[in-house]
């Protein structure tokens, strides 16, 4: 008589590249794999840290120079900051909603929900750097980013949700991630400057403190003059010495 | 013992006590434990943009809002139940406010982080900093509440199980609840501050405490300023 086998996990992707393709793939075999302890979360947490590294520094373009490092720098602490301060949350809130959790299937939702992110944030790099080179307006390049982290967030809620739904919870989960948004402004916030630096200002301002409404409106009255001061015109070209009679196009053949 | 990870993963065995009348002390006290310590860790948070001083006082005082609310409201709730149709016992109505509470607690202690964040990034106490308080103010009273709806819920889910007719369980549940909100809100404003205010000192309780209800300060001082407003 047959007994049934539980099914053997899915075959772990092979090379740095693997995870992430198997993410936009099959999403849940790495939960199956956490399951029956062969996941690998460190490449999944590196990648989601270059990801978010990558698309910070394309945003610092919006200012140029040292800013494209610094933004670079501090785009994967705004991502690990706000998940390290919405981890309790998503826990409790996950588990009320019925979901059963082992340590490593916890940490592999979370990893592959920061991975899942930061490879949106690459695919939208390209646009986010497009606008942030041509915007004048600190408001407009902040606007954009938003807009593509509403995005981003909406699209990584895809890979999140199926995960908490793979673990058994049901409803009630979505509450969770507009808590992360909020909390992502606020660190924002926290870690400010990070499109724009006026020349002189610190690399953190955590000691003037301010909700990110404040903040947020600021940012909406830095006029294009002092976000972006206007190339100097090109000084004149010299004028060429006038020519002698015989000289030049019109001359004798 | 129902140690976190049950309270989160489901209460069926308290539950299945708590429809028998089993081990109702001890599911009671446990829930207890729950609620102050959650409770405790939020308060800790609550105070702090006041400082330590306000912390600890805050960690003390929301465990007993929630525990004195229930104390407060228990006797009408299981009078009511019975009265509508729902033969519990004393301990029985306990458990099951009391779980409502837990898992409120504890949902709340898990926001501790969002909460300090938000509380480390006030500017300092000062008249100057009203909207700063507004603004916390405010953030704490959407999480305490959303919360508690939390708790609400798993209180209904729980009173669903106890097989009485629908339209029972649906009186009884907007009872217990409507008692719950509006004693709680009272016993809040007695025991207040907890955010603390930006023109008075750091207190454990007001000296007026006992003068006047919050709810003749809602209709007193708050809608007259709302109707004045153009």
């Amino acid at each position: 008589m047959d007994t049934e086998t539980p099914a053997p996990p899915p075959q772990p992707p092979h090379g740095f590249l693997g995870p992430f393709n198997e993410l936009l793939t099959e999403p849940l075999a790495l939960l199956e794999r956490a399951r029956a302890g062969t996941a690998r979360l460190a490449p999944l947490l590196l990648g989601a840290a270059l990801g978010a590294g990558l698309y910070g520094a394309a945003a610092g373009f919006f200012q140029g120079g040292e800013q494209i490092l610094v933004a670079g720098f501090k785009a994967p602490l705004i991502v690990g900051m706000t998940l390290l301060l919405c981890l309790p949350s998503l826990y409790v809130f996950s588990s009320l909603a019925g979901a059963r959790w082992s340590g490593r299937t916890f940490l592999a939702a979370v990893s592959g929900f920061a991975a899942t992110l930061a490879l949106l944030l690459l695919a939208l790099l390209p646009i986010g750097w497009l606008f942030s080179v041509s915007s004048r307006y600190l408001g407009s390049a902040v606007w954009l980013h938003l807009i593509l982290w509403t995005v981003a967030l909406l699209l990584g809620w895809r890979f999140l949700g199926r995960a908490l739904a793979a673990a058994g919870a049901h409803g009630g989960t979505v509450v969770w991630i507009f808590l992360f948004a909020l909390v992502s402004l606020q660190v924002t916030t926290f870690l400010r400057p990070v499109l724009w630096r006026p020349p002189g200002a610190p690399l953190f301002r955590a000691g003037e403190k301010m909700f990110f409404l404040e903040h947020f409106g600021r940012v909406f009255d830095v006029p294009a003059v002092d976000a972006k001061p206007e190339k100097p015109a090109k000084p004149a070209a010299p004028a060429k010495p006038a020519t002698k009679p015989g000289e030049g196009p019109g001359a004798a053949r | 013992m129902i140690g976190l990870p049950r309270l989160l993963r489901g209460q069926d065995e308290l539950l299945a006590d708590a429809l028998v009348g089993r081990r109702l002390l001890r599911h009671w006290s446990e829930l207890c434990v729950a609620i102050a310590a959650g409770a405790a860790v939020y308060g800790s948070v609550l105070g702090w943009w006041h400082g330590p001083r306000l912390a600890a006082y805050d960690a003390l005082k929301l465990p007993v809002v929630l525990l004195l609310t229930s104390a407060l409201t228990v006797l009408f709730s299981w009078t009511a139940a019975r009265l509508l149709g729902l033969p519990l016992r004393l301990g029985q109505v306990a458990v099951l406010t009391f779980l409502a509470l837990a898992v409120g607690s504890v949902l709340l202690a898990s926001l501790a982080p969002v909460a300090w964040l938000f509380t480390l990034c006030a500017p300092e106490p000062s008249p100057a900093a009203r909207t700063a308080h507004n603004l916390l103010y405010l953030l704490h009273t959407a999480l305490v509440g959303g919360c508690g709806l939390a708790g609400t819920v798993a209180l209904w889910r729980a009173m669903v199980k106890l097989g009485a007719p629908r339209r029972t369980v649906r009186a009884v549940y907007i009872l217990w609840v409507a008692a719950y909100a509006l004693v709680g809100g009272e016993v809040a404003w007695i025991l207040r501050p907890f955010v603390g205010s930006v023109y008075e000192p750091v207190v454990f309780l007001r000296d007026d405490a006992l003068n006047g209800n919050v709810y003749e300060f809602i209709v007193t001082d708050i809608l007259p300023h709302l109707a004045s407003i153009d």
